[in-house]
């Protein structure tokens, strides 16, 4: 019996979750578990498109934000058709994850938040807001060998992409979607977080000039940057890199007095719609092995990952962890991602508009324009 | 001497095999995508889509931006082709002079592009491309003394840095296919050149080049199709069509709408259109330059 399993785990979750797999087939020669990586994108389409053909792996683990689309595709099944009323009560709300109120997922972990992530022997403490934070990087922003270029920045991320433009939004006030599903992007709280970005850039030039998420990795882990704005899945690459760094709640908007608040969603496993009943015994099996008290406990002792299980998470052991300390610390003001199918358009709507407004194509008010006419349009595509 | 019945059942058989492995693996997916490019198929209407008629060609056309990514399709395809043909022509050549010293180390050498995963190549160039820390721009900057060119984030340097790259990866497979027709030229035919009088440059053009046409029209007509359809490196240097959808080429872009947007039915409609195009260009190329004829 082979039960497999898609996934888009990265580094030390991955070993983590491989290592958990091994152990689970050797404790049960009778059936193997196949565990197997795929990039977010292609995770989500490829499974997509295998479960509409009638195949596809038993069970598929990602963020909480695939599930509408994997649900609207009728690509998975409800989880409580799967795993016990009483399985499933000693889950939290961030565990049991429900889309038009049915559940499709059961989460092991609550996370994809992004953390200020700073190296300590660059920057001992790690600034409260964000006026604080601008004084610091001007001081960390040096041309350390005077030949005009600069060597070493206060702060870098992925800033070209809207997922990680969001805390800057939700730090002046703003949101992707009011509650019907319509973009609400053509708004002050859009110009402002824009305008905020470049400054960063161009008026403080306290961040690269240009930065993706390699480019961004690269510089922290060569200590070429002094902080970096990233997700749980990176950490445990930057102490595998040697840097002493510590995790901050990313700093508080001084112009208005909000957090930049991250958004923040479950990551879990959902069961695909063509697993047949003979199967489904041993799905059921695997799941509760994966994500039970036990597992979630290992996961936030190794990997600091917060668990879904209030039990495990009030541990004093797991409490005592300083990274999941952290973590949790910032989850506490993080916002949940919206899993209405729409998030597809309105990521890939904000996009092109933002990189205009970066390259100074758009100003910053007329990118926030074109953002909501171009989140607009797609969604009215996409219904053709 | 006819054939008899059962020399052609024997025939048949053996045919058969290869008969049913191009149904199955060219003729049902191309009738498939007809057929969803008739349908209403999209993340909305995934198992219950329905046959809607011509409504997804006609939106295909009534998109403002597909105007815009043939036309730069055209340009994106054109400039690789005469680059890679030029380049490799003119490498094959050269590599072909008796008095190049160490042959097959620059053959290995000038192969390489081509012969290293395209991804690995692409994500490099990408590297290279980065405003402060590419290779590029430190060289623009430090050693000839000119401004940085934001590569990756300015539509047109963008276009250009993807068109680079593609050159780039593209030109070995031209000069190996000239180096291979060489090899076959009689070298009498140049000698009788000399004797006639003929420069150096007179016996190219009226040597070299057509005698190399057999084998390079059939490169070239592949390797526009290659490029028409060559989706890899715009995506991976380009991160997707970046800066705002501004470098991408038909296949990237219906790539975009089926599996970003889920809207299988306008993207297997504009995949439809890609067909007609290449297939379209690709005939009247192979009859203009009647490539095949000399063949035979």
């Amino acid at each position: 019996m082979r039960i497999r399993i898609w996934h888009q785990k990265n580094d030390a979750e991955r070993d983590f979750f491989n290592d958990a797999v091994a152990a689970y087939n050797a404790a049960h020669p009778d059936r193997y578990v196949e565990a197997l990586y795929k990039e977010t994108e292609e995770l989500r389409n490829l499974f997509i498109v295998a479960s509409v053909g009638g195949k596809g792996p038993e069970l598929v683990y990602g963020p909480a934000d695939n599930l509408s689309i994997f649900a609207l595709t009728e690509s998975i099944q409800p989880i409580d058709g799967v795993l016990s009323e009483d399985y499933l009560a000693q889950f939290n709300a961030d565990g049991v994850i429900s889309w038009r109120e049915k559940p499709w997922m059961i989460a092991d972990q609550v996370g994809n938040h992004l953390t200020f992530v700073y190296n300590k022997e660059m920057m001992p403490e790690p600034p409260a807001t964000t006026d604080e934070m601008i004084e610091m990087l001007q001081a960390l922003t040096k041309d350390v060998d005077g030949d005009g270029n600069i060597d070493q920045y206060g702060l870098t991320w992925n800033y070209v992409e809207p997922f990680f433009f969001m805390p800057f939004l939700t730090g002046y006030g703003g949101w992707v979607m009011d509650e019907a599903g319509n973009p609400t992007l053509d708004n002050a709280a859009t110009v402002n977080a824009i305008q905020f970005i470049l400054d960063l850039r161009d008026k403080y030039k306290v961040i690269p000039r240009e930065s993706d998420y390699n480019i961004a990795e690269t510089l922290f882990k060569e200590r070429r940057a002094a902080a970096i704005i990233n997700g749980p899945w990176a950490w445990a690459g930057y102490g595998e890199a040697g840097i002493d760094y510590g995790l901050a709640r990313l700093p508080v908007m001084s112009a208005t007095g909000k957090w930049t608040a991250p958004l923040v969603s479950s990551k879990g496993y959902s069961v695909n719609i063509n697993v047949d009943s003979e199967k489904m015994p041993y799905v059921q099996e695997v799941l509760e092995f994966l994500t039970n008290a036990e597992m979630q406990a290992d996961m936030a002792r190794n990997i600091a990952s917060i668990p879904t299980i209030d039990t495990v998470r009030q541990d004093s052991v797991i409490q005592a962890n300083v990274v999941l300390r952290s973590s949790l610390h910032q989850v506490e003001v993080g916002l949940p991602m919206p899993i209405e199918p729409q998030m597809r358009q309105i990521w890939d709507g904000m996009r092109g508009p933002y990189q205009l407004i970066m390259n100074g194509a758009s100003t910053a008010a007329e990118g926030a324009k074109l953002m909501q006419d171009e989140v607009e349009k797609r969604i009215a595509d996409t219904f053709l | 001497m006819a054939a008899t019945k059962k020399d052609r059942l024997f025939l048949m058989a053996l045919l058969a095999p290869t008969i049913l492995i191009m149904l199955v693996v060219v003729a049902y997916p191309f009738f498939e995508n007809v057929r969803i490019s008739l349908s209403n198929m999209n993340i909305y209407h995934i198992r219950d889509w329905e046959v809607i008629g011509f409504q997804q060609y006609a939106a295909v056309f009534a998109e403002p931006r597909f105007w815009n990514i043939l036309m730069k399709t055209f340009l994106w395809t054109g400039v690789n082709i005469v680059f890679h043909v030029t380049l490799g022509v003119f490498l094959a050549v050269i590599l072909h002079q008796n008095f190049v010293v160490g042959k097959p180390a620059w053959r290995i050498l000038l192969i390489l592009p081509w012969a290293l995963p395209q991804y690995i190549t692409a994500l490099t160039w990408r590297g290279m491309f980065n405003y402060e820390y590419g290779a590029i721009n430190r060289v623009l900057t430090r050693y000839l003394n000119l401004p940085a060119v934001e590569w990756l984030t300015s539509p047109f340097e963008a276009f250009l840095a993807v068109i680079l790259t593609n050159i780039w990866l593209g030109f070995p497979f031209m000069m190996v296919v000239a180096l291979g027709a060489l090899q076959s030229v009689p070298s009498e035919l140049y000698e009788a050149a000399e004797v006639d009088g003929a420069s150096k440059w007179s016996q190219f053009w009226n040597v070299t080049v057509p005698l190399l046409k057999p084998a390079m029209i059939p490169a070239i007509t592949l390797g526009m199709i290659w490029t028409f359809n060559n989706i890899n490196v715009v995506w991976l240097v380009s991160n997707g069509g970046e800066p705002n959808d501004q470098t991408h080429i038909l296949v990237s872009f219906v790539y975009e709408a089926a599996f970003s947007m889920y809207r299988f039915g306008w993207a297997a409609a504009l995949s439809m259109v890609i067909f007609v195009i290449l297939f379209t260009f690709t005939q009247i190329f192979l009859n203009r330059t009647k490539a095949t004829e000399s063949v035979y």
